[in-house]
């Protein structure tokens, strides 16, 4: 009987299989396939849920202290070459095979009840089950080249689930805007990956770290270059984990149905990000300019996120703005040389937000009752407001991931930001107080989601503020199709059991699973890094935990107090107090920091512009030229025909006259 | 040197030529001598029956072939293999010369599957389908002979035999241009053999004794000054069909016109020809020369890359823009055959046969969207995809693999041409990091082109004018069945490339050897080419 980690390679290759064949049957048989929407749901369900069974079995082997498993063939080869492909499982894998399949399986089971109504219900699993696969396939990749090919899969799923209601613009460019600024990243990756196999000869993680330091100190790389090559290689985790510059693609990735959101763009595949910067430990850790390099990115994000999430309005964009936010802090754990700490907010910030996003999508599920399938409408919050009445288990799970992000003890959120504030206030105490503030910022925005959507009373029938919403929105004029045939919904009504499951289910980690990671005893700590999670359980002192920990405390119940203050209690009209007094700063923060029109008047319009004018060359320039030269040759129909009808002799003739040029050259040469 | 390489080959011959079924004469007569029957095959004039007859012989073709592989070609012998010789004008020194190696055997394949889809594809020709399927036909030996005969002479005939079918294809069946467009394609290929001509020309009279042979011509250890020459002009020959920039004009135009059985030719296999033509004679035959200009032809492939993906971007006729994206394709193969390294060339030969699928995919599929839309004008689609959604999902497929995504073949031939190039010796290190990253530009270029190409036909709400004017069927199975043939090698490549490698590995290694040796003997270089290229620090390619 193989052992769970041989068995590994069987993780992503199951939910592969039944994407597979759901895929060929949609395209041979799409009318059958379509209409056994459930049997399709239950089979690929099961492949995802037998991955998930295996890889809770590799975790506890995991557990119980096997060592890393690696097992390689031979891909491609050429001369000396080879290029090998294969698997790995190790603690840090183990920990995100379970992770990616707990939270996909749930999603799945979820979307059964999100999906229900959709004309693509079988395409939306199938893509679901493609997604798991790669994502899989990422984390137990052995080295950079194989991960680099999980990553363009995953970011293929993504284009494909962004952009899933294709018939709306929206959703099209969101799609495409995902992919190109991903392939910007990537780009960096691979001239990296390149870079890396060129100056150590391999591709694999611990190699490419001793090798590059050999290369250092025998002179055959300089300094500069290793850190160049460091950098590439980080604009893909930049990428993928929706860090400064490159985050643009996020916010609009929300476009795909929500259950998408909450797997890919929350939990899962933007954590890839961070996930290689954490397997590629060994080669980042020596060089410090790198860490800080890491570190400043991640507190720009971890700002910048936060405060655009002030002023959104839309729910789920404001959900996606906090992701940024909480990357950012994923990735400042990173910088400052604490990849446990990054993780294990990965960890606990993939269930809490998956739990956040399956929530606001069971209320965009039930707005959708009231105003119609129309996005601009269903998931904005200025028609949201009192839903706890209606919707008990969706406001009580949305309550728990607010207090679980804010980090109050002892939900999740508390004890890995708190890791990770601890460690940069010990590398980068600058940076930590930034990290510091935005946690105030973060338990204000969230809380402010809260109020706005569940608390108060219900302003979805407010048809006048519907229109002028839609106005807003370029849409006022037309019809929306769909929700307008059938009579509306005076109210909400709570999600069916499978959207309401996953949610308790997620509840649970969200509020236990920082227990494991409490700093004076932290098991996750011991399974990733023994050595040093054994080192900071000595060196753990009350002393110094209590205050910072209180201080973090402090700062996100004054967030929480503020939002209370000013939607809950309406005591404080901040929209008067902040937008009214500092226009530029609301505007700023209204428009994204303008980083969207930059990026569209210099890359996008750039780029158009460049390549119409390659194509003005290309046509009148270099076609030109052959053009006339064909007139000129040909001269007139006189020409052209003497050339169809004398083309034997022509050649002959021009032939002739070659061979006793290059002879006559050649004696000339000698 | 050449020399040693020769007499090596010639013994392989020998040994070989006992062989008892002649496989590849069998793959280029037997689809001439078919298709000159094909005036004599009961038929109503619709076609209805002389496709059934194209199909079969077609797919006879291409079992031969697959024979000819199965039975008489071993992948580890780098040598050429199921050589056939026959004295034919002793005279002209003319001899029906046929054989296979590692750089053929995979495009006489190539060529035999992709005639056979397209004779499928041409299903629907209902105007003079006789002549068509003829040619069709004839142009499936022309291109077989083109990869496997072993004589000067007989490759410039096989050359240019092949420009009449094209050309006819071009004029009668063509589009609103098409007589411009077959006339420039004439014009410009024609103008590119006369090189040919005189290179071979040349090669066959210099020294002792004349012969057309490939391997007499390896024997005849040609002086360098003459070598640059002759290399010199084949480039211009084949940096036209290949196409190289800016010799690619005639490339647009005659794809704009054709439809869509032989876009899938022209894109599938008579671009392969240019690349395969280099590989043969400049860097095979003329291999002190391929060591000078190999720099070049690397800038050449950037160029290629960089400039026909933006070109691509801001076409708005959806054939044009992917005419321009195979021209962009066709960079990797320049700086993979540019590259000293296993690796590179092996890339090079790889995007070959994988650009040879995924671009007869793509142009199958514009052909089968232009049928339902009557337009190419991107600005005149949108939303097409609410019902056609099969024609969805096989463009997006296709597309993705185009766009090099991993799992797929073209991920894998471009990745070996980058590592391979990034780290070749024989290079210095500036050169390999602008050429490598200007490359790599094209890795954001091609997804911005191809998606939003996507974007503007599938995406968005239906046009309302082309919803009423044109009957938007979805994809029929015999479509279906055509992507799904060129799908099963695309993916299969992607996921376990040695598939394919190793057929053609032992000879490509062979191949880089020679040339490896060949830059180990130029003098170190100075002055600006010392920024180019390094003296050799240990064995180039082979380390």
């Amino acid at each position: 009987m193989p052992s769970p980690a041989e068995l590994a390679w069987l993780i992503p290759v199951l939910p592969l299989a039944g994407a597979c064949l759901v895929g060929l049957g949609l395209i041979s048989f799409n009318r059958t396939i379509n209409r056994l929407r459930k049997p399709v749901a239950l089979l690929l369900i099961s492949c995802v849920g037998a991955a998930a069974v295996l890889s809770y079995a590799v975790l506890a082997q995991q557990l119980a202290g096997a060592g890393a498993t690696e097992v390689l063939f031979n891909w491609a080869s050429a001369g000396t070459f080879t290029l090998e492909m294969g698997f790995r499982v190790d603690a840090l894998g183990a920990v995100m095979l379970a992770l990616v399949t707990t939270i996909a399986l749930l999603v799945m089971v979820y979307s059964d009840g999100y999906m229900a109504h959709d004309k693509g219900y079988v395409r939306f699993f199938t893509y679901l089950a493609l997604f798991s696969s790669s994502m899989l396939g990422l984390v137990i990749s052995p080295n950079l080249l194989e991960i680099y090919v999980f990553w363009e899969l995953v970011g293929m799923c993504s284009y494909l689930l962004v952009g899933f209601w294709y018939d709306r613009d929206g959703a099209a460019n969101a799609a495409q805007k995902a992919f190109v600024v991903n392939r910007v990243g990537d780009f960096g990756l691979l001239l990296g990956i390149l870079g890396l196999f060129w100056a150590t000869g391999s591709f694999g993680f611990e190699e490419i770290g001793s090798r590059l330091q050999e290369a250092i100190a025998s002179g055959s790389v300089s300094t500069a270059v290793a850190v160049l090559l460091c950098l590439l290689v980080f604009m893909g985790p930049m990428a993928k984990s929706a860090q400064f510059p490159l985050h643009v693609w996020l916010p609009d990735a929300m476009e795909g149905p929500t259950p998408i959101s909450a797997l890919i763009h929350a939990a899962t595949m933007v954590a890839a990000g961070v996930f290689l910067v954490a397997r590629l430990q060994p080669v980042y850790v020596p060089f410090p300019q790198v860490q800080l390099f890491i570190a400043v990115i991640g507190t720009i994000t971890l700002v910048l996120g936060a405060s655009i999430a002030l002023t959104q309005m839309d729910l789920k964009k404001g959900l996606a703005y906090s992701t940024v936010s909480q990357l950012g802090y994923m990735m400042l754990a990173m910088g400052c040389g604490a990849p446990v700490a990054g993780m294990f907010h990965l960890v606990t910030h993939a269930f809490f937000k998956a739990m956040l996003f399956l929530g606001s999508g069971s209320v965009i599920h039930a707005m959708e009752d009231v105003v119609g399938h129309e996005p601009v409408l269903a998931q904005d919050m200025r028609l949201m407001g009192g839903l706890r009445r209606w919707m008990p288990v969706t406001s009580t799970t949305f309550f728990i991931g607010c207090l679980a992000i804010s980090g109050i003890p002892p939900l999740a959120g508390f004890w890995s930001k708190d890791e990770i504030l601890g460690q940069a206030f010990g590398s980068f105490p600058l940076l930590w107080a930034a990290g510091f503030l935005t946690a105030g910022m973060t338990a204000f925005y969230m809380f402010r989601l809260y109020f706005l959507t569940f608390e108060g009373s219900f302003r979805g029938n407010d048809t006048a503020l519907q229109a002028q919403l839609l106005a807003a929105a370029g849409k006022g004029g037309e019809e929306h199709g769909e929700g307008h045939g059938h009579s509306h919904a005076e109210h909400p009504h709570e999600s069916g059991w499978q959207m309401a499951m996953p949610l308790a289910v997620l509840a649970v980690p969200s509020v236990l699973v920082g227990l494991l990671g409490v700093p004076w005893n932290s098991r996750f700590g011991f399974l990733l890094d023994p050595h040093e999670a054994a080192e900071v359980a000595e060196h753990f002192s009350w002393g110094e935990f209590l205050p910072l920990a209180g201080a973090s405390v402090t700062i996100s119940l004054v967030g929480i107090t503020v939002a209370v203050l000013a939607y809950a209690l309406r005591r404080l009209d901040l929209g008067a107090a902040v937008a009214g007094r500092f226009p530029a700063v609301n505007a700023f923060l209204a428009n994204k920091w303008y980083l969207d029109d930059i990026n569209d008047k210099l890359f996008v319009q750039g780029s158009r512009k460049l390549a119409r004018s390659v194509l003005e060359v290309d046509s009148k320039v270099v076609d030109g030229v052959v053009n006339l030269t064909g007139l000129v040759t040909l001269g007139s129909g006189e020409g052209l025909k003497y050339f169809e009808t004398g083309r034997a002799q022509f050649y002959a003739l021009i032939v002739f006259g070659g061979v006793i040029a290059l002879v006559v050259l050649f004696g000339a040469l000698g | 040197m050449p020399l040693d390489f020769a007499v090596s080959l010639a013994t392989a011959t020998a040994q070989a030529s006992g062989t008892a079924f002649p496989w590849l004469s069998a793959s280029i007569l037997f689809p001439i001598a078919a298709a000159l029957c094909i005036p004599f095959v009961p038929d109503k004039g619709e076609g209805k029956q002389v496709r059934w007859f194209a199909l079969g012989v077609a797919l006879t073709t291409f079992l031969l072939t697959v024979g000819g592989y199965l039975n008489g070609y071993d992948p580890s012998n780098p040598n050429l293999q199921l050589v056939e010789k026959v004295s034919w004008l002793p005279d002209l020194g003319l001899a029906w010369s046929v054989g296979a190696d590692g750089i053929s055997m995979p495009l006489i394949l190539l060529t035999s599957f992709i005639t056979a889809l397209a004779v499928l594809a041409a299903w629907p020709v209902s105007f003079k389908p006789r002549l068509f399927y003829f040619l069709l036909l004839a142009m499936d030996g022309g291109q077989i002979a083109v990869f496997a005969v072993q004589d000067m002479l007989l490759f410039f005939l096989a050359w240019e035999l092949e420009l009449l079918p094209v050309y006819l294809l071009l004029a009668i069946w063509g589009g609103k241009k098409r007589q411009y467009a077959a006339t420039k394609f004439i014009l410009y290929t024609a103008g590119s053999s006369l090189f040919i001509l005189l290179a071979g020309l040349a090669m066959a009279f210099y020294g002792g004794h004349t012969s057309f042979d490939y391997t007499d011509l390896m024997a005849k250890g040609f002086s360098v000054k003459f070598q640059l020459l002759a290399y010199a002009g084949l480039l211009i020959a084949f940096g036209v069909k290949l196409p190289i920039v800016p010799l690619h004009t005639w490339l647009p135009d005659a794809h704009g016109e054709a439809t869509a059985p032989v876009h899938m030719l022209l894109a599938g296999i008579l671009l392969k020809m240019g690349g395969y033509a280099l590989l043969r004679f400049n860097c095979q035959i003329l291999p002190d020369a391929h060591a000078v200009f190999a720099p070049l032809l690397v800038v050449l492939g950037v160029v290629n890359i960089i400039y026909a993906a933006l070109t691509s971007f801001a076409q708005r006729n959806l054939k044009r823009k992917i005419a321009y994206s195979s021209i962009s394709h066709m960079g990797f193969v320049l700086i993979g055959i540019g590259s000293f390294s296993a690796l590179g060339s092996s890339g090079a030969m790889l995007q070959m046969i994988s650009h040879g699928l995924i671009g007869a995919s793509l142009f199958f599929l514009v052909g089968a969207t232009y049928d339902r839309t009557h337009t190419l004008q991107l600005d005149e689609m949108g939303g097409v995809g609410q019902k056609m959604r099969k024609m969805f999902a096989l463009w997006t497929v296709c597309s993705l693999a185009s766009l090099a995504l991993p799992g797929m073949s073209g991920f894998v031939s471009e990745l070996m041409v980058f590592v391979g190039f990034a780290t070749d010796e024989a290079y210095t290190l500036p050169f390999r990091v602008v050429i490598t990253g200007l490359a790599a530009i094209g890795v954001i270029l091609t997804p911005i082109y191809l998606l939003s190409m996507l974007r503007e036909i599938f995406y968005g709400k239906e046009k309302a004018e082309l919803v009423a004017h044109t009957h938007l069927v979805d994809a029929e199975p015999r479509e279906i069945y055509i992507i799904g043939c060129l799908l099963v090698p695309i993916i299969g490549i992607g996921l376990y490339p040695r598939l394919m490698t190793d057929t053609y590995r032992a000879s490509m290694e062979q191949l880089v050897g020679l040339d490896s040796r060949a830059v180990q003997a130029l003098n170190a270089p100075t002055g600006s080419a010392a920024l180019i290229r390094q003296a050799p620090l240990r064995a180039p390619g082979l380390g």
